[in-house]
């Protein structure tokens, strides 16, 4: 359905996307992962035909998109970042507008704009002006857009970005609703989004692809690694130190505070029993010791900020795990 | 085509409930009445004065008195509305990100900006519109000779139209609304001091040159009730002069 081929984009000296590569197929839910500024929308604006890549090639529903732009948008619903509604109109009209600028059929006009407003539960807010709806019935609006012309391909540039946890919820679910209608490319930085609603994942980072694969796949990517989250009664300003004996164990970091640490270790669970034991052994009371597996959480943190700097990937996967209690 | 009007239609209907437009025709409507009236006592003084003299009763014509100056007042207002109708179609659009749906439509550039620009002659239509009331309503208490007057309508409307071309395209190259007025307005200003510099000109030719591309000399026919090709060619090469440097910039965002 979507292929890209080797492309990059440059803008004036800086490289935003290099040499970039994938192909999505019919139907597929696809992440677009990868931190802020790793090039996500712009490969996103180039298969759109919004903008043109400095060099390589990328076609959609086997269009090429720059020697067939208008065919390819005709295929394509695309949800900018900033969604592009005009404040002035009522919503109704706006839905109305954007689906005779896509050529929807004059007949078939209201009955995709009703569907559209059915599908984003836009209802009660039809016949108000755009300018006067909240940000999150504005987001919903702009996906209402996308969706409006029935289009084969759906891209999606941070559909749930400034949206409360209910509307996020909301907005996930009606991706789900629209998967297996729509081949989806939906770009995040926000990784349960992409557990909850992808298949298939493209981690970018810094212009570069750095993994595709399914998310069962990537999680465990890392066999035979794991994680365990330790609390303890006492803190202990170098629980690595007391640790670097234990066979299996290959990482200590610091959660929160010195009381609360998170150990990686390679092997089976002897490796946990050995660490348990070690810790009791040495007094400092062990109140919780809870294993966890190596999620795409990690995986992307490896992939991203790269395994070397172990501290400064713990305290971004701190602040990635406080969107997940959100 | 379709395409084209659909734009046009929405541009024009965002116009037109926008209470900025009703403000924008209210003080042009208070501009007009008060001068206009002016205009017409003044004329009907001078009638009669001439009655009392006769032999020059000849020249006072209403469609040089009291029409022209009409004209002549719109054509100074519209230099300034003209940048504040026009303004707002590319840079708002930029600005507000609304440009993105614009571009990832199946639209070819060239329809955006025709679109685009015939929204904005719809609205300067309901300016002329509003203007020539107030001829009908001189019409109620004299005898006029229509021809003329429809043709200096329609001289000034050509200029209206383009300074909109002239306007838009100003209002494409930046995302700032100040700008766009500001450069589109002393664009419209200097247009008309291009006749100025045929005085100082040396050569023969440079005279003809400039005073081709002057707007007050092809207009100057239209005005008092003639149509001339050469202006009429004028016109609408400038016209499709502007729109087509609009329709490369709006292009121009698909390779930037």
């Amino acid at each position: 359905m979507i292929e890209v081929k080797q492309l990059c984009k440059d803008y004036g000296n800086i490289r935003a996307i290099d040499n970039v590569t994938f192909s999505i197929q019919k139907g597929d839910v696809v992440g677009f992962l990868g931190p802020n500024g790793a090039g996500k929308s712009t490969t996103m604006k180039i298969i759109t035909g919004f903008m043109a890549p400095s060099s390589g090639s990328a076609s959609v529903a086997g269009f090429d998109v720059f020697e067939n732009p208008i065919e390819v948008k005709k295929r394509i619903g695309y949800l900018p970042e900033t969604p592009p509604v005009y404040s002035d109109m009522f919503v109704r009209d706006y839905l109305r507008y954007v689906a005779s600028l896509k050529q929807v059929d004059k007949a078939k006009i209201n009955s995709f704009v009703d569907r559209a407003i059915e599908k984003t539960n836009l209802n009660q807010v039809s016949h108000r002006l755009i300018h006067h709806l909240s940000k999150g019935f504005k987001q919903r609006v702009g996906i209402a857009q996308a969706i409006v012309s029935d289009p084969e391909v759906l891209i999606l540039d941070e559909p749930t970005v400034g949206l409360d946890p209910k509307q996020v919820a909301e907005i996930r679910d009606l991706i789900k609703e629209l998967r297996g209608q729509h081949t989806i490319i939906l770009s995040t930085h926000i990784l349960p989004e992409v557990q909850a609603t992808c298949e298939r994942v493209v981690i970018i980072n810094k212009g570069k692809i750095v993994a595709q694969d399914t998310i069962q796949n990537l999680s465990t990517l890392e066999r035979g690694q794991g994680k365990v989250f330790i609390r303890l009664r006492k803190e202990i300003q170098d629980l690595a130190g007391l640790l670097k004996e234990v066979q299996g164990v290959i990482g200590v970091d610091n959660g929160a505070n010195k009381k609360e640490w998170k150990v990686d270790y390679k092997g089976d669970e002897e490796v946990i029993g050995r660490v348990s034991e070690k810790i009791v052994s040495s007094g400092l009371g062990l109140i919780e010791l809870s294993p966890s597996k190596v999620d795409l959480e990690d995986v992307f943190l490896k992939l991203t900020y790269g395994s070397d700097n172990k501290i400064e990937s713990s305290e971004k996967s701190a602040q990635v795990s406080s969107h997940v209690t959100v | 085509m379709s395409n084209i009007l659909t734009i046009a239609f929405k541009e024009f209907k965002s116009f037109i409930k926008n209470p900025t437009f009703y403000i924008m025709m209210t003080l042009l409507t208070l501009i007009l009445s008060a001068l206009f009236t002016m205009q017409l006592q003044r004329f009907f003084q001078m009638g009669a004065m001439a009655m009392m003299q006769p032999g020059a009763a000849g020249q006072a014509n209403i469609h040089y008195a009291v029409f022209l100056n009409h004209l002549q007042i719109l054509n100074l207002i519209l230099i300034f509305i003209v940048p504040a109708i026009t303004m707002r179609l590319f840079s708002e659009e930029k600005k507000l990100r609304t440009f993105d749906l614009l571009l990832t439509c199946p639209l070819k550039s060239y329809e955006i900006v025709i679109g685009k620009y015939i929204g904005a002659l719809l609205a300067l239509f309901v300016i002329f519109l509003i203007a020539f009331l107030y001829p009908l309503g001189t019409a109620l208490f004299a005898k006029l000779n229509w021809a003329p007057l429809l043709i200096a309508f329609l001289g000034i409307y050509l200029i209206a139209a383009v300074y909109a071309a002239m306007n838009l395209f100003c209002s494409s190259l930046s995302e700032s609304i100040l700008i766009s007025y500001v450069t589109s307005a002393i664009l419209n200003i200097a247009v008309w001091f291009v006749s100025q510099a045929v005085e100082f000109a040396d050569t023969q030719w440079a005279r003809n040159f400039l005073e081709h591309i002057s707007l007050s000399f092809h207009i100057s026919g239209l005005i008092e009730g003639t149509i001339r090709t050469n202006s009429l060619i004028y016109f609408f090469s400038a016209i499709g002069l502007f729109l087509f440097l609009n329709e490369r910039v709006v292009e121009s965002h698909r390779w930037r």
